[in-house]
């Protein structure tokens, strides 16, 4: 009974099948023939706003899609070396003596924002007063390190441009602008001005909401500075308005037909057209673009689309499956394996820019805040003299460097290029660095590379051993209390040192904890492993680690001669200057037995492989940086 | 009662005032929302955290920082809530009301699926209890339950994602698969269906010929391709979803009512070309789109009252539900031919189940059955899982609570009068055996607000459940609060939502004065 | 004749299934009743049977293990490798660590073994499990029969106690036992998640009572002088354990999967130590290349869930009073031919 009502309904949708084929008919189908001319790149955050120059949205995601949208005198090519682009503009060293630093950019004449209004040097005067708190508070725009946010709540106060800037000025032609220092700035080239279209700015503070023409445009960039002369002279309420929609008028998600096209003038080779909130932003070529290289004349790129996906293992998914196609990220040992099996994608891997180290604490840190801690007095602190050296550096010799490469590292590299899987033995340079192969023959650190690990565990636990006889292979007498974060890889590092410095008569703690970071001055911590992420490239950039008083010297590091030699860095130096002083702060370092680099941090960048000549960089924006270049 | 229901608000007032001024304390406490900063190598670092300081008030205790964020939040009572910024400046108000919406859309169809498929469930292995059937679905509904869902995304992305994909570029069932799932299906239906072994044998057999013949007729017709159901489709099933349901709400054995639902089926079927041309306008009005269903459930009442004269409500109810069938199998229908034309589109090409997202970044057509088809195919999956996972807990709640009460002393009695046993089942039984879900619905109702955390981020909807996650992970604790401060006030609203209901269902529950 | 023996036979079924109840229930108490009721459901058996295999095997296996990382309590099992051992990688032909003789569950990518990580994995989910259904099945039960048979003021004073308990994200009361106290083990964990997942359990037991509460055999108990406890855990809460199973066997697998969802926002049970769900979410995107990491874990999350629930499908028939069993043919056959004088009674 019940199987015949089975068949019956079986029949019946048989027949109805039938029915439908031959009632519907046959369908046109309108498959596109068309070349692919959109690409999709992930983005791991949500857009937040398109100004990425504020402290709340200075984001990947917002400064990827500001790279796209704005061109300025430089950016870093994938080595990383700093390319001045000459499209844009030109700029250089205009007086260089004792107290009197001047450098002037001067952007090249015919070019235009996106909707038609020339660029000038009035242009770039709107860094100036995003950059310098004096500035700020002569306008009365609010003292930036005050109790109150500034009108304009910019990133960029505190840096090195807030602390060295004298003076800016305007040439006559308006298309070049002269900054003047109080002293030589090794990082001059990155600290210089860049463009943003004050008119729009000005015009949006007029409440307008369409594109203006080209001679009304001139007008408000004219407005502009006779604002900015202004500010210089007293306050100023105007540059207070501009300052509130700077800050804030740019924080849109949501970006339609009704948005006010004022907010997307821009002079990249692409404009924001559309963005839904938390989903994705789809930019197109922008028309008027010279500001820049030119784009590849073959198949170019016609629009480019953010597509956000939060989590590292869909996002892989979602480019086999052909939703996006550029997928970049930071590789977990399968990640290559899994992106190489996916068909159609070509998987490229790369390192960047940040490097995995282990910190031994010799002292209270300098910028502990807790009156009430405790005084550092574990295994490595000072205080002991010679034991703690001898510790010290027993603790480095047994650290299994090799092995953590070989088993976190490598495996995120194609297995038939592995150049870049390798212990990193340098704390200045990164390997494949100008340099890096000098300072690492001189500095030392080769009582950490010779022979084989075995050894240095077996002559680890000698120096040990002098200091407690009684130590010896696996018997875990020194007790070191280990810092890191509770990650997968994390964890994996940890547990080799552990396995290796109890050979050593170490006894490594294993647990993580996701509050690593608020701990790093906290004394119970003899060892801590982390990760150095420099966001530029700086020939100062590691002062802070191992000056005595540098911001990041969590461990009570603390010496004269290195203080010196890391001081002295900051003056116009050859690169082989550089080098040399590199060696002589390294070799300080390696004799004192204070930190072993691991390894840099592979990355890996997987694309559709009808995409051509995508070269993933180590610094952001890191795929995109050369979007000109990108073609089907 | 308004006393009790005044008095049980002020209550829960008081309860989230005491439980948030909690979870503020224990979430500031919890971590360092200046971690990220303190090992940033940026030259300006002590001035950005100088800036996150003051815009945060994280120089403010946080058992008095948190009457800061109470003030704002009493703020609705004046129109202006103020929940505060994140840590990306952003206003915790407004994220909150651009992820509610995406999660109701993923989550609300999940948990109606859920309860609907599992009473059904639960109510069917419950009047067949101990046969071969019960067992089968006791099986999958445990199995269902006992799978984490990250683990179930991960294999639905897999394979009904990637692999139907690649699949459908040529649109065949090849041989293997075609006996594969020939098998699949013989089996299950044999199992579903008990009898003697020489019936098993041969129902196995017969689905499975069927099953063979099905898929050829697919493959022969592209209909993976261009899927529809026609006229001939629609009519066929609408008869026979209006005999079913006049079978089940009021008997075989009246048959005017059995007339009047058909005759809606045949309303359908006269009135499809109509409706499909009404459909197909280029801009496609909500007013448009609602039209005809209404019209049909109009219809459904008319034919109802023209045909019967006692009991009529019974009827009326009969022919409404066929009629919404109906607009349902037309909806259907429409999907169906629009398909086609989805999986040809630009930015679709011919890979239409996506991995992630909530719409197709890609697609750009104004067309609204394609966008209705790009949000049908996006929520697809997120669906399937959370459907899956949350409606064995029905299953079994329900087949327990059916069981509990046919065994009562009034269905005994009904039963001793000669009411039928769908009568027994449909009006005494059931009634009663729903009472006590009604706490588990409301509890799954309000947990709808709270998003799916899980589900959420594994395939990339930006709803609550995300904004929980990520405001944990970064230790956002306006958005933190701003998120707590909704799911909490529901939950607990749920409770007294529940409380009332079971008082209203049972008359022997009093309301606790 | 054979052929008419079984006409009658089917016949007089119904009266047969009563006699073959009555026979067998004679003379037994009410828990010889539930366990021969429970020993009769066959899946539940062989569920029990598989998990209690389940659990000596793991936990021979990884041996037991206890207390904190500072004071660990160890009992070492009989497999050679521990979780923190990392023997060197096996490679093979496209991915790192498959599964091996030595290593018949691979080994993961840093080279510990998958089978030491996979076991000690179950013994953490099981302990999870246990946990949190001995914990919140206890306070459940109590604090919902307390609030539905007491009614009034206690009840207004516990159920807005659940309220409250509610309202209070499990999660967020992890993050801080992760960032304040570290990592206190797995028996702390499964402790606190015990102490939060009671509140639905607490009022479907309180619904129960309200309804309960007012019928005839309570009111007879009442009459007849029983105390309090007495009428709620002799009269009503055998009548609520259909409820009451059914909740908790949904709970302890919930508990797993709670665990599970936990470790996958990272406030699950921490490294190195592991559980059944921080694999999973550990290995989620390797299962294309190394599907081993991928799929040991789900079977055992699976299996042991599916176990637990059956069990309580069993227990849930065992403990209804009413509930009868389902009497097979061949029994109900066998039942007439051995009572020849009910069927010449039935003539």
């Amino acid at each position: 009974m019940q199987a015949k009502r089975t068949l019956r309904s079986v029949a019946i949708l048989a027949a109805g099948l039938l029915a439908t084929s031959t009632a519907t008919g046959l369908v046109a189908s309108s498959a596109n023939a068309a070349a692919k001319s959109t690409v999709i790149i992930n983005e791991t955050t949500a857009m937040t706003s398109l100004n990425s120059g504020t402290p709340d949205t200075n984001l990947v995601t917002n400064s990827d899609i500001g790279y796209l949208t704005s061109a300025g005198f430089w950016y870093y090519d994938n080595k990383p070396n700093l390319v001045r682009n000459t499209k844009f503009g030109t700029f250089k060293i205009a007086k260089n003596v004792k107290n009197d630093f001047e450098v002037t950019y001067t952007v090249n004449k015919g070019q235009v924002w996106s909707d038609g209004v020339a660029i000038t040097g009035v242009d770039l005067l709107l860094s100036h007063i995003l950059n310098s708190s004096a500035y700020s508070k002569k306008a009365g725009l609010g003292d930036p390190s005050g109790d109150t946010a500034p009108a304009f709540t910019s990133g960029g106060y505190g840096g090195v441009y807030d602390n060295h800037i004298k003076s800016v000025s305007l040439s006559k032609d308006k298309m070049s602008v002269t900054l003047k220092y109080d002293s030589f700035q090794p990082d001059w080239q990155i600290s210089g001005p860049g463009p943003s279209p004050v008119h729009a700015l000005e015009l949006l503070a007029d409440g307008k909401t369409a594109l203006p023409t080209p001679a009304a445009g001139a007008a408000a960039t004219a407005k502009f500075l006779s604002d900015f002369n202004a500010g210089l002279k007293g306050p100023n309420a105007r540059l207070a308005k501009i300052g509130a929609i700077w800050s804030t008028g740019y924080n849109i998600q949501d970006i339609n037909a009704s948005t006010n096209p004022l907010l997307l003038v821009s002079n990249g080779g692409f404009i924001v057209q559309s963005a839904i909130k938390n989903t994705s932003v789809t930019l197109v070529r922008n028309p008027k673009y010279t500001s820049g290289p030119a784009l590849s004349k073959t198949n170019p790129l016609n629009k480019v689309i953010f597509s956000f996906v939060t989590d590292g293992a869909p996002a892989a998914q979602a480019l086999g499956n052909g939703e996006i196609d550029v997928y970049d990220g930071q590789p977990d040992t399968a990640t290559y394996q899994q992106l190489k099996q996916l068909g159609g994608v070509t998987v490229e891997t790369g390192t960047t820019m940040t490097y995995e180290h282990v910190d031994l604490r010799v002292g209270n840190s300098a910028l502990q805040t807790d009156a009430n801690a405790a005084d550092y007095n574990g295994p490595f602190a000072d205080s002991h003299g010679q034991k703690a050296r001898d510790l010290r550096k027993a603790f480095l010799l047994a650290l299994p460097r090799q092995s953590i490469v070989n088993k976190e590292v490598s495996q995120a590299y194609d297995p038939n290029n592995q150049a870049d899987a390798t212990v990193m033995n340098s704390n200045f340079l990164l390997p494949g660095q100008t340099g890096y192969k000098s300072v690492v023959a001189g500095s030392g650190v080769s009582v950490y590379t010779a022979g084989t690990q075995a050894e240095r565990t077996a002559a680890a636990l000698k120096l040990v051993q002098k200091w407690y006889p009684s130590a010896a292979d696996g018997s875990n007498t020194v007790a070191i209390n280990m810092l890191f974060k509770n990650n997968a890889r994390r964890i994996g590092e940890n547990l080799l040192i552990a396995a290796e410095e109890a050979k050593a008569g170490f006894k490594v703690s294993t647990v993580g904890n996701a509050a690593w970071s608020s701990k790093l001055d906290d004394p119970n911590y003899d060892v801590a492993m982390f990760a150095w992420a420099p966001q530029v490239v700086s020939q100062t950039g590691n002062n802070a680690n191992y000056q005595s008083d540098g911001g990041n010297n969590h461990y009570g590091w603390n010496d004269s001669a290195l203080d010196t030699v890391l001081h002295s860095l900051e003056a116009p130096l050859t690169d082989a200057q550089i080098t040399a002083k590199y060696l002589a702060a390294d070799k300080i370092i390696m004799a004192k037995a204070w930190t072993l680099p691991l390894y840099q941090w592979p990355s890996v960048a997987a694309y559709s492989s009808s995409l051509k000549n995508v070269k993933p960089s180590p610094l952001i924006p890191n795929m995109v940086w050369n979007y000109w270049e990108w073609h089907f | 009662m308004l006393a009790y229901i005044a008095r049980r608000i002020g209550i829960v007032l008081l309860i989230l005032f005491g439980s948030s001024y909690i979870v503020y304390n224990l979430e500031a406490f919890s971590g360092d929302p200046l971690a990220e900063l303190r090992t940033s190598s940026a030259k300006n670092r002590d001035f950005l955290i100088a800036q996150m300081t003051r815009e945060l008030h994280l120089d403010v205790p946080p058992p008095i920082r948190y009457f800061d964020w109470l003030r704002g939040v009493l703020g609705v009572l004046t129109g202006h809530a103020d929940l505060g910024k994140t840590r990306d400046g952003l206003l915790v108000v407004n994220e909150i009301s651009a992820a509610i919406p995406v999660t109701i859309r993923l989550v609300l169809g999940a948990t109606i699926l859920a309860i609907v498929l599992g009473i059904t469930v639960g109510v069917i292995t419950a009047i067949r209890q101990y046969s071969r059937l019960d067992y089968t679905m006791t099986f999958i509904s445990f199995l269902m339950f006992s799978l984490p869902i990250f683990w179930v995304a991960v294999l639905l992305k897999q394979y009904m994602a990637i692999e139907f994909n690649n699949f459908l570029g040529s649109g065949q069932i090849t041989v293997p698969w075609m006996i594969g799932a020939a098998i699949l299906i013989g089996i299950s239906v044999a199992g579903i269906i008990s009898g003697s072994r020489r019936r098993v044998w041969f129902i196995f057999g017969g689905a499975f010929v069927s099953t063979v013949i099905l898929l050829w007729l697919v493959n022969v017709t592209d209909w993976l391709l261009k899927p529809g159901l026609g006229i001939v489709g629609v009519g066929l099933l609408t008869a026979g979803i209006s005999v079913g349901i006049a079978a089940i709400v009021v008997g075989m054995e009246n048959r005017r009512v059995v007339l009047a639902s058909l005759t809606v089926a045949i309303a359908t079927v006269a009135l499809y070309f109509p409706i499909n041309a009404l459909w197909s306008a280029k801009h496609l009005s909500f007013l448009a789109l609602i039209a005809p269903m209404l019209l049909l459930v109009v219809l459904a009442i008319v034919a109802a009252v023209a045909f019967t004269k006692v009991d009529r409500g019974s009827a009326i109810r009969t022919t409404v539900i066929t009629s919404v069938f109906a607009s349902l199998l037309l909806l259907i229908d429409r999907m169906m031919n629009t398909w086609s034309g989805y999986i040809h589109s630009d930015g679709i090409d011919l890979r239409p189940i996506p991995t992630y997202g909530t719409v197709s970044v890609r697609l750009s057509s104004d067309n609204f059955w394609i966008n209705l088809m790009d949000g049908f195919v996006h929520v697809l999956l997120p669906t399937i899982a959370l459907t899956l996972i949350s409606f064995a807990g029905y299953v079994r709640y329900s087949r327990g609570s059916l069981l509990e009460v046919m065994n009562m002393d009034y269905i005994r009695t009904a039963r001793a009068k000669g009411l039928s046993e769908r009568v027994v089942i449909v009006r005494h039984a059931l009634r009663n055996a729903m009472i006590p879900l009604t706490t588990l619905m409301a509890f799954d109702f309000a947990g709808v607000i709270g998003g799916a955390i899980i589900t959420e981020s594994v395939f990339g909807w930006h709803g609550m459940g995300t904004l929980f996650r990520s405001a944990i992970s970064s230790q956002d604790l306006n958005l933190l609060m701003g998120v707590f401060a909704i799911t909490s006030f529901m939950a607990v609203m749920a409770n007294l939502v529940a409380d009332l209901l079971y008082s209203a269902l049972d008359p022997r529950i009093r309301v606790s004065k | 004749m054979a052929k008419d023996k079984k006409n009658e036979a089917a016949n007089s079924s119904t009266e047969g299934e009563n006699q073959i109840e009555l026979r067998e229930t004679a003379g037994l108490s009410q828990g010889q009743l539930i366990r021969r009721k429970f020993f009769r459901h066959k899946p539940a058996v062989a569920s029990l049977i598989a998990l209690i295999f389940i659990g000596i095997f793991v936990f021979s296996a990884s041996g037991i293990h206890l207390g904190t990382e500072k004071a660990p309590i160890t009992v070492q099992g009989w497999w050679k490798y521990t979780i923190t051992d990392i023997p060197d990688s096996t490679f093979c032909k496209d991915s790192v660590g498959c599964p091996t003789w030595s290593h018949p569950f691979g080994q993961d990518p840093i080279g510990r073994d998958y089978f030491a990580l996979v076991m000690r994995g179950a013994e953490q989910s099981i302990m999870v499990m246990l946990v949190v259904g001995l914990i919140g099945g206890i306070l459940g039960t109590i604090i919902g029969a307390v609030s539905g048979y007491f009614r009034g003021w206690v009840d207004a004073i516990l159920m807005r106690f659940t309220d409250f308990i509610i309202t209070i994200p499990s999660i967020i009361i992890g993050a801080v036992i992760g960032f304040k106290f570290g990592n206190l083990g797995v028996v702390a964990l499964a402790i606190y998640l015990g102490l939060f997942s009671w509140t639905g359990l607490a009022r479907l037991v309180r619904g129960e009572f309200l309804s309960l509460r007012e019928r005839e055999f309570v009111d007879a108990a009442r009459v007849a002088g029983a105390s309090h406890t007495r009428i709620i855990f002799k009269h009503i809460l055998p009548n609520a354990m259909g409820v009451i199973i059914v909740s908790v066997t949904l709970m302890l697998a919930g508990a797993i999967l709670l665990e599970t969802a936990l470790s996958y926002i990272g406030f699950g049970v921490q490294a190195p130590d592991v559980s059944l769900g921080s694999l999973i979410s550990d290995y989620q995107d390797s299962f294309t290349v190394s599907p081993w990491l991928f799929y040991w874990p789900g079977v055992l999350i699976i299996g042991i869930a599916l176990c637990v629930n059956f069990i309580g499908d069993g227990l849930r028939d065992a403990f209804d009073p009413r509930q009868r069993r389902q009497i097979s043919r061949k029994e109900l056959l066998k039942a007439t031919f051995r009572t020849p004088t009910n069927d010449s009674k039935s003539k």
